[in-house]
């Protein structure tokens, strides 16, 4: 990325005044620096958080429309966690990012957003509806026919009134479907009375990442008036972080009618757990294999706070052992975004990509775990690019699949996230 | 779609996440009591690390810090800790580090004399307790040993020749190096950063095996603070077993490590020891009813309402909002708690930036009762069942008196142990 001659040059400090709830303001910077100190992204393109307000603050509104450091800034929040005056630069890179002109945005996030609006579907990676419903039913139709356990195996598509419906990364259906039955059979194990819904199914939002509000406004009208109309209780997000995010957000932003209550997934897990319902232990984790865990911000500092931290420990502990359990320093809300999140994996910046995920790398080396548990797509992916790149040992790997393999429904199709020393533990029993 | 509302019911909530509001949760909790503790951020990552009783006193810097004491009940009777014994301090400030220690970050025990702790500008100021990491420094200082300071590439606020230089004439065994940090070449970078880093094992070797080339005799290596984040005692005994000299920390500028370190440390261990803390929240509102307090705070998804038996308020200062003026008057914005001051701001300031006798708007803070409860100008309490400690009482100067940490530590104690008997 170059620094652009196109697009708007914002007036940021009137931005910021638009912004800013009452009472808050930017001239309260004392210019501390602890954002800057804090964050990942600091340093990259020669800027920093600090730096931006200064230059804010010094009306250098045409270096800061143009910088392309407001597309290695993840949006993550740890600058507004720290700061004493609570001032959040996330919002001025958010605005920054919609007044660059379209073409000389990151084409990998543009593209993922076009996809996405090229169907009710709303999926970044171009599947669908009619796709999606079928992909669905064949994936389900192989494991009815293969793992006899689960022959009435029910994946409902548009069940209106059914108590929740859940979305999907589109990562799944499109290139890794298999990945798909953990999840179903997590929630066939509970008796979870679920749907999908056909329409507004995808749980990823890039349009939120180009900065273009009426996208990420018509993302989320599109994914509100499906779920409205199954007229289910609640809405549950998957092992996902920004589409989380992105749909409260967006509901409260735009001002939109929602007859539903939305929930992460992890909410869900560590309930059914308490409930018994989930009876999952960490029998199976003979080998005292360690474990860490990272929070997505999405999920936690940015939304339900260091209670989905909370859940997301007694999950993980519950399932890898109290002992077995790392966690990274510093963690819940204060943790480091991984540098996945902003779009920045699909920007094609990975030099600054992999400088920013450095820090989550030294993070993760020094609990010396075996493995790392993300309930994030774009979390697991970066970890695991940062991981080979710089050379670590760990696997990633999601909760379902560490879910389905303590209970003993985890079938060998379904271990591709799993190292070798996990790939013949707990096998289902052959019928 | 509706806001999530939760309710935490909780004897003691402490509003504040400085030095004040987690010392207060300590000894609340040490005291068997409920507590749960709000806060945002807040002015602990500017520490040096260093815990000050009283430094200064009549303008003099002072070596004993409990005559000191002696002398400022004396001389500024109205002064928050005049209120206090030595003895009740001392068990204050010693309750604190043992805490810190049992957190996993180690203190030296508050001794007789100050110590004098090294400053990043090449300079000592008086201070009781240090961390353990950067105490060997102070020994070297005193015995002149031959001493390495190391500083790096791209390093912000830390510069070992400065530091060199400044000691030069009174420590001339004291000599300085610049290394590139392994993996962090060509790039600024915060302490923080380099702390992180150091976490590693593999970069803790890297490192010894950059400094033990360039030891040349010397006895003692100093590097900024910057010796991992949460288990810093034990990496500076790893890496000075590597080293094969006696390692120490000398403090940066804000943003420090230290700071950042207590911060983490409290946020890793409270929840454990059964605080309810959410140390990203602004407490909103508070009203007062027959039997407690309800306080408001809105997340970003949810609003929270705790219902608190009683309130102690530790929110600081300006930085972190605990006070706010205008052009006209200072006013505390949570609770509207009077305070005493003069018609107008000609009043706040003297002529002089430097008058060695401090500015009086410094001064200037909520009265409290002698058992630390915010008092209206009859001298009555504001209610029952709030207390106040830390920076935010007035009649104290602690940038001046080199007393914060002293200040923060000894009221909160004072302000806990009224609660206590109050809820008793």
């Amino acid at each position: 990325m170059s620094a652009h001659p196109r697009g708007d040059t914002l007036d940021f400090l009137k931005v910021a005044k638009d912004l800013l709830p009452a009472g808050a303001s930017y001239d309260a910077c004392v210019g501390c620096g602890i954002c800057a100190s804090g964050c990942p992204a600091s340093g990259l393109h020669g800027m920093d958080p600090r730096r931006f307000i200064n230059m804010a603050m010094l009306g250098m509104n045409k270096e800061l429309s143009t910088t392309p450091w407001v597309w290695a800034c993840t949006q993550c929040k740890r600058c507004a966690y720290l700061c004493p005056m609570g001032i959040d630069v996330s919002q001025l890179v958010g605005a920054a990012r919609g007044a660059w002109a379209t073409e000389d945005k990151p084409s990998g996030i543009v593209r993922s957003c076009a996809a996405q609006r090229l169907d009710e579907s709303t999926s970044a990676m171009g599947i669908m509806s009619e796709d999606f419903v079928e992909i669905v039913e064949e994936t389900l139709e192989e494991i009815q026919e293969n793992q006899p356990r689960f022959a009435d195996l029910k994946v409902p598509i548009d069940k209106k009134g059914a108590k929740f419906v859940i979305n999907q990364n589109s990562r799944e259906p499109a290139v890794e479907p298999e990945e798909m039955a953990p999840l179903w059979k997590i929630l066939d194990y509970v008796g979870a009375d679920w749907t999908y819904s056909s329409k507004g199914w995808a749980a990823e939002n890039f349009c939120m990442f180009t900065g273009d509000l009426d996208a990420w406004k018509e993302m989320v009208e599109t994914r509100v008036d499906a779920i409205n109309a199954l007229e289910c209780e609640t809405w549950i997000n998957t092992e996902c972080g920004h589409s989380f995010f992105t749909l409260w957000q967006g509901i409260e932003k735009f001002g939109l009618e929602a007859n539903f209550e939305a929930e992460s997934l992890v909410t869900y897990y560590a309930q059914w757990i308490r409930e018994g319902r989930l009876p999952v232990n960490s029998d199976w984790n003979t080998n005292n294999l360690k474990f860490t865990v990272q929070d997505p911000c999405q999920l936690v500092r940015k939304s339900i706070g260091d209670k989905a931290a909370d859940d997301l420990r007694f999950v993980v502990k519950t399932l890898v052992g109290e002992e077995n359990f790392i966690d990274m320093q510093p963690c819940r809300s204060a943790n480091y975004c991984c540098g996945g999140g902003g779009g920045f994996l699909q920007a094609g910046m990975s030099k600054e990509r992999r400088a920013y995920g450095k820090r989550k790398f030294d993070q993760i080396i020094a609990t010396e775990a075996d493995y790392v548990l993300t309930p994030c797509h774009n979390c697991h992916s970066q970890i695991d690019d940062v991981g080979e790149y710089f050379g670590g040992a760990y696997t990633v790997t999601h909760l379902w699949t560490l879910i389905c393999l303590s209970l003993g429904i985890l079938g060998p199709d379904e271990r591709k996230y799993l190292g070798p020393d996990l790939a013949d533990i707990n096998l289902p029993d052959e019928e | 779609m509706k806001r999530g509302h939760r309710r935490i019911e909780t004897q003691l909530a402490v509003i504040g996440t400085g030095i004040a509001g987690f010392a207060a949760s300590i000894f609340a909790l040490k005291r068997g009591l409920d507590v749960a503790q709000f806060g945002h951020s807040g002015a602990m990552a500017y520490t040096t690390g260093y815990l000050d009783l009283l430094g200064v006193h009549g303008q003099r810097i002072r070596q004993d810090p409990w005559a000191a004491l002696d002398e400022l009940r004396r001389d500024e009777p109205q002064h928050p800790m005049s209120k206090l014994s030595n003895p009740t301090i001392r068990t204050a400030f010693d309750g604190f580090t043992d805490a810190l220690c049992d957190m996993g970050i180690g203190y030296t025990k508050a001794g007789e004399q100050n110590l004098s702790g090294l400053l990043p500008n090449g300079v000592a100021k008086p201070t009781l307790s240090v961390p353990k990491t950067m105490l060997p420094g102070i020994a070297a200082r005193e015995a002149g040993a031959r001493t390495l300071v190391l500083d790096f590439d791209g390093l912000q606020g830390f510069s070992a020749k400065a530091f060199e230089v400044n000691f030069a004439e009174r420590w001339p065994a004291l000599k300085s190096a610049r290394l590139t940090f392994p993996d962090m070449e060509n790039r600024q970078v915060f302490p923080e950063v380099l702390a992180r880093s150091l976490e590693n094992r593999a970069t803790q070797e890297a490192l010894a095996g950059l400094i033990r080339p360039l030891l040349n005799g010397a006895e003692y290596v100093g590097v900024p603070a910057i010796l991992g984040m949460h288990a810093p005692d034990e990496i500076r005994a790893r890496m000075e077993h590597a080293i094969g000299a006696t390692l120490f920390e000398i403090p940066t500028i804000p943003p420090a490590v230290p700071g950042i370190r207590l911060r983490e440390c409290f946020e890793r261990a409270f929840p454990d020891m059964g605080v309810k803390l959410e140390p990203q929240l602004k407490v909103s509102n508070v009203e007062f009813g027959r039997s407690g307090a309800t306080l408001f705070l809105h997340g970003p998804m949810e609003d929270l309402e705790i219902e608190a038996s009683a309130v102690l308020l530790a929110t600081g200062r300006f930085l972190s909002g605990g006070l706010k003026s205008d052009q006209h008057r200072l006013s505390e914005p949570l609770l509207d708690l009077p305070i005493l001051q003069p018609d107008g701001r000609q009043e706040w300031f003297r002529h002089e930036y430097l008058d060695p006798r401090g500015h009086p708007i410094n001064r200037l803070g909520i009265e409290v009762d002698s058992a630390f409860r915010p008092v209206m100008p009859d001298g009555d309490p504001v209610n029952e069942r709030l207390f106040a400690a830390g920076a935010i009482l007035a009649h104290q100067d602690w940038v001046r008196q080199r007393s914060g940490a002293g200040l923060a530590i000894a009221t909160a104690y004072a302000a806990t142990e009224a609660a206590a008997a109050m809820l008793a």
